[in-house]
């Protein structure tokens, strides 16, 4: 079953259009990886499906209900859960409260069963021993998990990762990815991933759609749809051109 | 402490039998203080709402008192409906103005203020420029009337207090410190945000109003003029930015604060003034989470803790 979908989604930001009737479905448990140039509408599509952005023209369909209008607030409970490629973490609350506050307002939870939400999802993140320090204390690792907590805190069916691996190092984003399929097992989540770090991808996703002006030009296997002509083109060809660039100037 | 602040509450309840008028008077202002930079608290330290426009719910208040006494009602039971209307008033007020964020809805409210006051100038049902005195009064006698307007007082800036901490410490709280602290955040965590504000625009609006009422009893006449003026939400902001800013103490500490500076230096005219915008300034450089921000453990905490 279809927990999402896109249908002829279409989003302009004067002459840039950052959704060309965009169609787009992922099933439930599904582990989708999303890549692209820069400015090729990836976190735009992240603001259409999460309520951030509104489509010009198209239609969200989210687990069943029409979503294309509703504020991020109901599309967060409804289950879809999104973090922010520059964390944004409730700076004045605690660790715990950030968590908290999402256990329960999106998964609505109350008194004991919320206190016992937030803490789960702190141990599963890894911030457990940090519950009580402000949020405005973390580092970027740190905060990279926050925003994963509070997203998982509201007991997403779909969860929106955008760029959770970069800025990391190497080991980091290792212990990261373990942590979302972690998750993933666990709550049996559909995700749709934005990443730079393509080995993160790969490591995790069992599909991989490749997005260029608006328009899905690749989706399929991760290594298939690397390797296809038109995805080689868009990253290699710039590729390409860098290094005949480089060349020139040596 | 907190069981200390209750005993000092009690222990100033008793002031009309002990010291009389001559403390009771000053006492009242403090206690409006109180109660006025709480709730502006509740707004702008909490929701992240900085409003530039409660005068308007001050004046809602005393003018609601005013049309309420006429109609026969005793000014002092008519105090928490005054208060109801200045929040029912709030209502389809705050669909307009919480559009706007930031500067925009700060500037919102102060027109929306000079919106009110012009009405109230332009209605001589009530009284117009020249203002209005309280009907229905006369049945009391004078140290009476001035010890049940004490009490008042006491009552509510012992209410705002509790109020805003039961409001801020709750599930509410933390929704409202989270869409203060980033409303796009918030949102995607499913709060709603534009309900969490509402409730904190029309909470604050009720209990300015009972504050308005209430100083309409203590001075006993009201003109648009000075119940609408600016300077009130000037003070708001000067007590709860010197006290701390999303703190339960931090409204209290300011409004003693300035209530000290006034009554020591106010004989010295416009250097009062000057006087105050210094020690903004200060605690604003060297203090930016005011004095009690700095000052350690809470007394009245609102954090949610783990359990353990």
């Amino acid at each position: 079953m279809n927990v999402l979908e896109l249908d002829r989604i279409t989003k302009r930001f004067g002459r840039v259009t950052v959704a060309d009737e965009l169609t787009l479905s992922v099933r439930q448990g599904d582990a989708v990886g999303v890549v692209g140039p820069n400015g090729a509408g990836k976190t735009s599509l992240f603001g259409m499906i999460s309520g951030d952005l509104r489509p010009d023209a198209g239609e969200v369909r989210f687990d069943g209900h029409r979503v294309t209008l509703l504020d991020p607030s109901v599309r967060c409970r409804l289950g879809i859960g999104r973090t922010y490629q520059v964390p944004r973490p409730f700076l004045g609350l605690s660790v715990f409260e950030n968590t908290l506050v999402a256990a329960q307002q999106g998964a609505r939870t109350r008194g004991r069963a919320s206190y016992a939400l937030a803490a789960r999802v702190l141990g599963e993140t890894g911030l457990a021993d940090l519950a009580g320090r402000p949020a405005a204390q973390l580092g970027l690792l740190q905060r990279k998990r926050l925003e994963l907590a509070r997203a998982l805190a509201t007991r997403p069916k779909l969860l929106l990762l955008d760029e959770v691996a970069g800025g990391l190092t190497d080991p980091e984003v290792t212990e990261l990815v373990a942590l979302i399929t972690a998750a993933r097992e666990r709550e049996g989540l559909a995700v749709l991933w934005i990443e730079h770090v393509v080995r993160a991808l790969t490591a995790t996703v069992d599909r991989l759609i490749c997005l260029a002006g608006g328009r899905i030009i690749g989706d399929g296997g991760p290594l298939e749809v690397l390797a296809s002509p038109a995805v080689k083109e868009v990253f290699l060809g710039t590729a390409d051109a860098l290094t005949e660039a480089e060349d020139r100037d040596a | 402490m907190r069981y200390i602040a209750g005993f000092i509450v009690i222990l100033l309840a008793g002031v009309p039998y002990m010291l009389g008028p001559a403390v009771e008077q000053p006492l009242v202002t403090l206690f409006s203080l109180v109660a006025m930079a709480s709730w502006w608290n509740l707004l702008a330290g909490f929701t992240g709402l900085t409003s530039f426009g409660q005068q308007a719910y001050l004046g809602v208040g005393a003018y609601g008192l005013y049309v309420l006494a006429l109609a026969g009602i005793d000014p002092f039971v008519a105090i928490p409906l005054a208060a109801v209307l200045a929040g029912v008033v709030a209502l389809p007020v705050s669909f307009p103005v919480l559009r706007l964020s930031g500067g925009h809805f700060a500037v919102a409210t102060w027109v929306l203020a000079e919106i009110f006051r012009l009405s109230v100038t332009l209605s001589p049902a009530i009284g117009g420029n020249t203002g209005v005195s309280l009907p229905g009064i006369s049945g009391y006698l004078p140290l009476l009337r001035q010890a049940v307007v004490y009490w008042w007082a006491l009552a509510i800036a012992a209410g705002s207090v509790l109020a805003v901490w039961l409001l801020a410490r709750g599930r509410y709280g933390l929704a409202a410190r989270a869409v203060g602290d980033d409303p796009v955040t918030a949102a995607s965590s499913g709060i709603r945000v534009a309900r969490i504000r509402r409730w904190a625009y029309c909470l604050a609006a009720a209990g300015t109003g009972a504050v308005g009422a209430l100083l309409f009893t203590h001075t006993l006449y009201v003109q648009p003029g000075s119940i609408f003026g600016v300077q009130y939400s000037v003070l708001m902001m000067f007590m709860v930015l010197i006290g701390g800013l999303g703190t339960i103490e931090g409204p209290v500490a300011g409004a003693l604060i300035f209530f000290a500076l006034q009554q020591t230096l106010a004989a010295h005219g416009p250097w009062y003034l000057v006087l105050l915008g210094a020690v903004a300034v200060a605690v604003t450089l060297f203090a930016p989470r005011g004095l009690w921000g700095h000052l350690g453990r809470p007394l009245f905490p609102i954090a949610h803790l783990q359990e353990r």
